[in-house]
């Protein structure tokens, strides 16, 4: 197995911020409709596929969305003033470029800040570089959302991109379908909206399946910088079996099963704990009579910033677990 | 519209029976069927022309005070129920309990006061509710902990059509909602009462669970900060410029398809809407649209100046603003697409 | 029996997300008092005891308790750590801890010595990151025996103080499970129509889990949730309830108030002392879960006042706790003799 570029490249290019995931959902629907037996839309947008089966109910999930701006307020003189979607550091944010859905960019500039003082959203604005009234009234309003603008680039073995939080998530499902492991099991892949929100779609979709285990796929951070977080994880050591994060402690069952298959397909693997955060399976697994859950984590550097950085290898040996828990 | 009477109920969350009683009533005035379920929603149904189950929801509720402990004076030590700001109990007059004993909340004489003290606001814990009695034992016949503690405030109209009155948050969104209930529309609608948004949106999501609506639309008061020494991208919404529609709020991000739909409609009906600028803050709408397979949601709020006070502030010209977007939007949801 | 019970459940160990692990303790106890059990899918334990009418009452008291986990196996036989569920890491300095590895395995949480810290920072307080378990062993012995995920809790025998007075580790939820335990028992005894499901829950600690899929699958009519509240201590506000003074129910915007006083009035009827306190709207307790479960459920909550909350010495009177499951036990009783329409509408 190898890694597709192309793909992985269209999926992180792809606009797609909370409660504006169209583009992706049409994209990915197009990429696994020959695959799949089902393909549902559910009201919240979330896409749900399916391979049919009569064996256990799995729901695999990975979300479509990812951290961005939203618009709030729009002047005459093309400033446009804004709140994050997600969880997204105002300190981080001056300087940045930011692309929004029609194609059109913008700046992210800031007030006077006084030395000391505290960077808080309010004082952040995008200016659209234009001096035209009509031009700014026509194509900003509030209610629109951008993201940043960032160039996909790889080496021989990772890539830095915008979303990889949650593109790796999408992608490893996507081939993983594509890859159409034999298995007599009834397998959703769920294209979830509005986790970096939320989670929100997952729960929904969820409630819908009702499904007998389920897993998500999504990034964790890595342990990898010598004063940063304290913990485990290593870029390039593998998939991260998720055993606790803030929304979540992984049922004992699903923590055996990874292990197992991981251990006799020789997966290369390694165990997270991770004190922040939480993913959709936070969601699933209080659905309902409760369901048992699990994340396979993607681990990767600098989340949600302009550049994250992940292992190619990584995601294969993700890929490779997903297969082995929808075989099983 | 019924906000004279609804503003002047008692309703703090969990103990919404005057209001409820109230709205009760007028159903039957009207003859609305309608049902009340196990945490105390009310839930009206308005039977007609149906493309697909659509969900009205206003909150019964208002932010207040509970008593939680009486001194050995017979003072009262109260915490606030919602988000109740600790600047505006300063001096307020109150009442307490079913049987509505009379209160004022006091405080040291500011001639007493350090300027350390001066300099700050009195903190919730420092303040007390004064009944006018003596002792321990004479308040405890009077006055139980748990005891629900509601502002006095009457509603008046002043200034060129605008209201005041204490609870516009959400008794105007009710009496939207009964406004629209008494039309006798042929769409078909749900037009939920419910209970407890203020602690948490409790009774808006059990209720959508009950009636799994395909679009729910939220009746709200919201934040207006419409204010000298404000620029306009940080008032959230302004006074007089109609309807607010929400785009994001820590609940929900709004589906933006149905946002537009709703501009579009206000449009065609020439109603004056404006955007709520701001994404904080959260409503029903959080609870009901991520209720089992989930439904598309969308907020209209009437702007409220000093929302969650006794002196709220909204403007009649809005309100109506509000009322003709709903029914406009409900007819047009009801056509079919 | 109560004692026993609470020495025996608090000296294990029932961290959120392992409670199976000594759940056969509860089956223990619970079985000779009821018809029925099963563990549901998050990991609670729910007993039932059968009644005559359709009516289903849920009790809910959580089983699990706050701990540490492993998040990296360091050099020497160190072991970072993060907390499961909230606590207060000036609470774990200097303490005894259990580790439970492939075995379990013994270690201490230490501080380097005030004479080699500067003297602003002794004042400031400690951040569960500072800390480490030391294990004695070596890293490669180490990696052996323990592995990242696995929990562990401070070691604290459980001591009797004055008259019924207990401290203990973990009191906080097992003296509401050893309430539950009372009304099962009472209600062995004096007869009752309603079907009564007393759920051990698992996982509040870290958000209220195990009651949302338990509720969801009994799907109650009226719920009783259990859990401890803040007991009185010379820095406590003066509102605050004491030891040995009976349950304290609560009022608030969440709950029911019908309910509420329908239990108020059954204690005193029976003379059962009492306690009452305000919570406006979260209550930080199952009852957030069980309350919005479905279509709604009317809930009332009832707490036993407990001292140094989320410490290894948390200290219960007993007495409390008998109270309390009597008293639980005649308001089922009174129900039984009630006309629910009447009592749960609005």
């Amino acid at each position: 197995m190898n890694f597709n570029s192309e793909l992985m490249k269209k999926l992180s290019d792809c606009f797609s911020p909370s409660g504006r995931e169209k583009n992706m959902r049409e994209m990915i629907i197009n990429e696994i409709k020959t695959y799949t037996d089902e393909i549902k839309v559910d009201a919240l947008g979330n896409v749900i596929a399916r391979k049919k089966g009569n064996g256990k109910k799995i729901l695999f999930s990975a979300h479509m969305d990812q951290i961005g701006l939203i618009i709030t307020h729009v002047d005459d003189k093309g400033i446009l003033r804004f709140s994050n979607v997600g969880g997204i550091d105002p300190k981080n944010l001056a300087g940045l470029r930011m692309v929004f859905g029609n194609g059109l960019e913008g700046v992210v500039c800031s007030e006077e800040i006084k030395d000391g003082e505290k960077i808080a959203m309010s004082s952040l604005f995008i200016d659209v570089a234009s001096t035209s009234k009509e031009f700014v009234r026509n194509n900003f309003k509030a209610g629109d959302m951008c993201i940043f603008k960032t160039e996909y680039y790889e080496t021989e073995n990772c890539v830095i991109c915008r979303a990889a939080d949650d593109r790796t998530g999408c992608y490893i499902l996507i081939e993983a379908l594509k890859n159409q492991p034999a298995t007599d099991n009834d397998v959703y892949y769920v294209f979830s909206v509005q986790e970096e929100v939320g989670p929100i779609g997952a729960k929904t979709a969820g409630y819908r399946i009702n499904p007998d285990l389920a897993i998500a796929l999504d990034v964790t951070a890595t342990g990898d910088s010598e004063d940063g977080i304290k913990m485990d994880v290593k870029l390039g050591e593998g998939a991260a079996v998720k055993l606790m994060d803030k929304s979540l402690i992984t049922h004992p069952q699903i923590k055996d099963l990874l292990t197992q298959l991981a251990v006799e397909n020789n997966i290369k693997y390694q165990y997270e704990v991770l004190e922040f955060g939480g993913t959709d399976a936070g969601a699933i697994h209080l659905l309902r009579e409760g369901v048992p859950s699990g994340v396979i984590s993607i681990p990767t550097r600098n989340l949600h910033s302009s550049g994250e950085i992940f292992s190619k290898s990584d995601v294969l040996e993700c890929i490779k677990l997903v297969q082995e828990v929808a075989a099983k | 519209m019924f906000l004279k009477e609804l503003t002047e109920l008692s309703g703090v969350s969990g103990y919404e029976y005057e209001v409820r009683n109230y709205i009760k009533s007028k159903l039957d005035e009207i003859g609305c069927e309608y049902k009340v379920d196990k945490l105390g929603n009310v839930i009206a149904h308005n039977k007609g022309k149906k493309n697909k189950k659509i969900m009205l929801a206003a909150h019964m509720d208002e932010v207040g005070l509970i008593v939680s402990h009486i001194d050995s004076n017979g003072f009262i030590k109260f915490q606030p129920v919602g988000g109740v700001d600790q600047r505006i109990l300063n001096s307020k007059s109150v009442l307490i309990g079913e049987n509505k004993i009379p209160g004022v909340i006091g405080s040291k004489a500011i001639h007493l006061m350090s300027a350390k003290e001066r300099g700050k606001s009195i903190p919730i814990d420092k303040l007390y509710i004064d009944i006018g009695t003596y002792s321990k034992k004479e308040t405890e016949e009077l006055v139980s902990i748990g005891d629900y503690v509601v502002f006095k405030s009457s509603y008046v109209e002043f200034g060129e059509g605008l209201i005041k009155a204490k609870a516009l948050d959400d008794r105007a969104g009710c009496s939207v909602l009964l406004d629209l209930l008494s039309m006798k529309l042929d769409v078909d609608f749900y037009g939920v009462f419910t209970v407890m948004e203020e602690v948490g949106s409790r009774g808006a999501q059990v209720a959508a669970y009950g009636l799994e609506p395909d679009y729910a639309i939220v009746l709200e008061g919201t934040v207006c900060v419409h204010m000298p020494g404000v620029k306009e991208n940080s008032m959230v919404t302004l006074i007089g410029r109609g309807a607010a529609l929400s785009l994001m709020d820590s609940s929900t991000v709004y589906d933006i398809d149905e946002v537009r739909k709703v501009e579009n409609i206000a449009e065609k009906y020439g109603i004056s809407y404006q955007f709520r600028t701001s994404t904080s803050g959260g409503n029903d709408a959080g609870a009901i649209h991520k209720t089992k397979e989930g439904s598309k949601a969308v907020a209209i709020s009437l702007p409220c100046r000093y929302i969650h006070s006794p002196v709220s502030v909204a403007s009649k010209n809005d309100y109506d603003n509000v009322v003709r977007l709903i029914k406009a939007v409900i007819s047009e949801n009801q056509k079919g697409e | 029996m109560l004692k026993e019970f609470l020495f025996e459940a608090c000296s294990n160990q029932f961290v959120s997300g392992f409670e199976y692990i000594n759940g056969y303790m509860l089956k223990k106890y619970f079985e000779p008092y009821t018809d029925s059990s099963e563990k549901d899918k998050i990991g609670s334990y729910i007993f039932k005891q059968n009644g005559t009418s359709d009516k289903k009452i849920m009790l809910a008291a959580h089983i699990d308790e706050i701990g540490l986990m492993v998040t990296k196996i360091l050099e020497d036989g160190f072991l970072s750590f993060t907390s499961v569920g909230g606590i207060n890491p000036a609470s774990l300095v200097a303490q005894d801890v259990i580790i439970y590895g492939k075995e379990k395995i013994f270690g201490v949480i230490g501080i380097k010595p005030p004479h080699v810290i500067p003297k602003n920072e002794r004042s400031k307080a400690l951040k569960i990151k500072d800390l480490y378990i030391d294990t004695g062993y070596s890293k490669e012995k180490l990696e052996n025996l323990v592995s990242i995920g696995d929990v562990a809790t401070i070691k604290r025998d459980p001591v009797s103080l004055q008259g019924s007075v207990i401290s203990s580790k973990a009191l906080d939820d097992k003296a509401c499970v050893a309430v539950m335990l009372e009304t099962a028992k009472e209600l062995n005894k004096i007869s009752h129509k309603s079907n009564i499901f007393y759920a051990a829950t698992a996982q509040e600690e870290t958000g209220c889990r195990g009651s949302s899929a338990a509720s969801y699958k009994i799907s109650p009519d009226i719920g009783i949730v259990l859990d401890v509240g803040f007991g009185m201590t010379p820095d406590m506000p003066p509102e605050t309830a004491c030891l040995g003074n009976g349950p304290v129910i609560a009022f608030g915007g969440r709950l029911n108030l019908k309910l509420t006083k329908k239990f108020i009035e059954v204690c005193h009827t029976y003379n059962y002392s009492i306690q009452c306190e305000a919570i406006p709207s979260d209550t930080g307790t199952d009852a957030e879960s069980v309350q919005i479960n479905r279509e709604g459920v009317p809930c009332i909550l009832l707490s036993i006042p407990l001292r140094y909350m989320h410490t290894s010495v948390e200290t219960i009177d007993v007495k409390d706790v008998e109270t309390t499951g009597r008293a639980i036990a005649r308001f089922i009783n009174e129900l039984d003799n009630s006309d629910w329409g009447e009592l749960l509408c609005f």
